[in-house]
């Protein structure tokens, strides 16, 4: 497999039904950059994110992952759908943080950690309970390995759906909202380690409302609006002096 | 003026106020409830003690007889075989009719329409005249000569026609209840599993199955149960389970309803017994029980802590 954590959109499209929700949207994330997409709720942002893991799937455009179409196969006159192996194959590599974290209730913490290496990489049993007693470590949840989710915290669940994330050691990791549906005082366990993971050079795509994360963490921050990038920088300097005036109205209101 | 009325409170009872039991209220209609319910189960009790008509000695005489103990017997391999299989071929079902491949959910669409839709009873006695419809069935490849033939009525005895009969109409209810068992694991879980690039196999034996649990269990407890009350309708068959070993004897020694009375004793002695296992069940399946996230607050956009530095 070819490390390469890039992803490149050009005019994609979405719809459900009547409602278009990206509208031709371009986006290019370079290996290691830590991306942010903000913008009011219905902008499409969550949409996009999905689409990148598969969870979606794009009515047009071109979308490559890692270096290759995702999902799809391009022949002269279409693209095809790709057989379930290579989909899942693809999807491997990217891996996903939910907002209501999604833990498979019925395993424990490390066994959540354990799943993807074990059920989907057929790794060894032995040597994947022990990279996940490092990965729970790295995440400050050592001690809590034989915990169901339902005795977790939100925060902790959250974390520990991180670190199942990184047993697959994917090339991009998409965080869909992950503090949104967190206790206030919990959203900073979180944030802490997405910041360390950030330090590592995985490409990360952050959908968040959490202003103080894009500006302290992420290298380039995205505005959505209505299906649209309205605007796309540095993310210091999109936050501190936004160039559209919908993104100045959006600031406005949520800093 | 108030405080003399809590002193002499105190007095009366010699009791601290603080300390007093607090009652139930019991209503006046609870005390005739019961009454009256004490009365009604005297005069039942008595009359059914009395009557000599129910003939209790013959009761006694063939509770433990050996052909209503072989008739039991019949009746639990019956119940348990059907249930099995029926569970099988029900979870077949119920993951044929989740399918996107339109064809095979349609397919199990109607096969659960039709079993569904026709009674169990006109099910067995179909099964047993199959042969009417056809006199041989034949196992081999279309079109060629190889293969053999069997004669139906060799093949359908009474007992495999309960055996089928009662199999396929309890896997179209079990994959109604699987079925329904997985539409209650959340769509996240599927998602999360999918991110994963789990197989759909992988996800439906180790996300969506594990999590359908808790609501198939005791579901399956009570088909159980129903399917051991429902073997009765096999005796049209002849097949001498609990209750045609029963009448089989009254045949002989008119003696009905001692030993319907036999035969229900049992029902209801199976049933208290098999209801034990199923609120096991339900205790061990209740850890998965999926604990959802708050909804989310109102996050206060600040830079947070541990972030700023």
């Amino acid at each position: 497999m070819n490390a390469d954590g890039t992803i490149h959109a050009h005019k994609i499209r979405k719809s459900f039904g009547p409602k278009t929700v990206l509208k031709d949207v371009d986006l290019t994330i370079a290996s290691g950059e830590i991306c942010c997409i903000i913008g009011p709720s219905g902008s499409g942002k969550s949409t996009l994110l999905r689409c990148i893991n598969g969870l979606e799937t794009v009515d047009s455009g071109i979308l490559k992952v890692n270096g290759d179409d995702f999902g799809y196969y391009e022949t002269d006159t279409a693209y095809h759908a790709l057989p379930p192996k290579q989909l899942a194959l693809q999807r491997t590599r990217v891996g996903m943080v939910f907002q209501s974290f999604n833990l498979f209730p019925n395993m424990t913490a490390r066994e959540n950690v354990m799943a993807g290496p074990v059920l989907v990489k057929r790794a060894d049993k032995k040597q994947s309970a022990k990279q996940a007693q490092e990965l729970l470590t790295s995440v400050g949840l050592g001690a809590f390995g034989d915990r169901y989710p339902a005795e977790l915290s939100g925060g902790q669940q959250q974390r520990v759906a991180i670190a199942r994330s990184l047993a697959m050691n994917p090339e991009i990791i998409l965080f869909d909202e992950p503090t949104s549906a967190l206790d206030p005082e919990k959203v900073g366990e979180v944030l802490n380690v997405m910041q360390d993971l950030a330090r590592k050079g995985m490409t990360m795509v952050v959908v968040t409302h959490e202003m103080g994360f894009a500006r302290e963490v992420a290298d380039s921050l995205i505005f959505m609006d209505e299906g649209n990038v309205v605007e796309r920088g540095d993310a210091r300097e999109v936050l501190t002096n936004p160039k559209e005036p919908r993104t100045q109205a959006f600031l406005k209101q949520v800093l | 003026m108030k405080q003399v009325t809590i002193e002499r409170s105190k007095v009366m009872s010699g009791l601290d106020s603080a300390l007093k039991p607090r009652l139930k209220r019991r209503s006046t209609f609870e005390y005739v409830s019961w009454v009256v319910c004490i009365l009604v189960g005297i005069g039942i009790l008595s009359s059914v003690a009395t009557n000599p008509n129910f003939k209790w000695d013959v009761v006694a005489k063939y509770f433990t007889h050996e052909s209503i103990l072989r008739g039991l017997m019949l009746t639990i391999f019956l119940t348990v075989a059907s249930m099995a299989l029926g569970t099988l071929l029900g979870l077949g079902l119920a993951i044929m009719r989740a399918s996107t491949i339109k064809p095979i959910a349609a397919l199990a669409g109607v096969y659960i329409t039709i079993f569904r839709g026709t009674p169990v009873l006109v099910q067995l006695i179909f099964w047993f005249n199959l042969s009417a419809l056809y006199p041989n069935l034949s196992i081999g490849i279309p079109f060629t000569d190889i293969g053999t033939a069997i004669d139906t009525n060799a093949l359908m005895g009474p007992i495999t026609a309960a055996l089928v009969g009662l199999t396929l109409n309890e896997a179209a209810y079990m994959a109604e209840i699987i079925r329904g068992g997985f539409s209650s694991v959340g769509k996240g879980q599927i998602e999360a599993a999918d991110s994963l690039g789990m197989s759909g196999a992988m996800k439906m034996r180790k996300v969506i199955i594990p999590q359908a649990m808790p609501s198939i269990i005791p579901a399956t407890g009570n088909q159980v149960i129903g399917m051991f009350k429902g073997t009765s309708l096999v005796s049209v068959l002849g097949v001498a389970e609990l209750l045609q070993s029963a009448q089989l004897i009254y045949a002989r020694t008119y003696e009905t309803i001692p030993l319907l009375i036999v035969a229900s004793l049992w029902y209801l002695v199976m049933t208290m017994l098999l209801s034990y296992p199923q609120s096991k069940l339900e205790q061990k399946y209740s850890h998965t029980s999926v604990r959802v996230p708050r909804r989310a607050r109102k996050v206060t956009l600040t830079a947070p802590e541990g972030i700023a530095r």
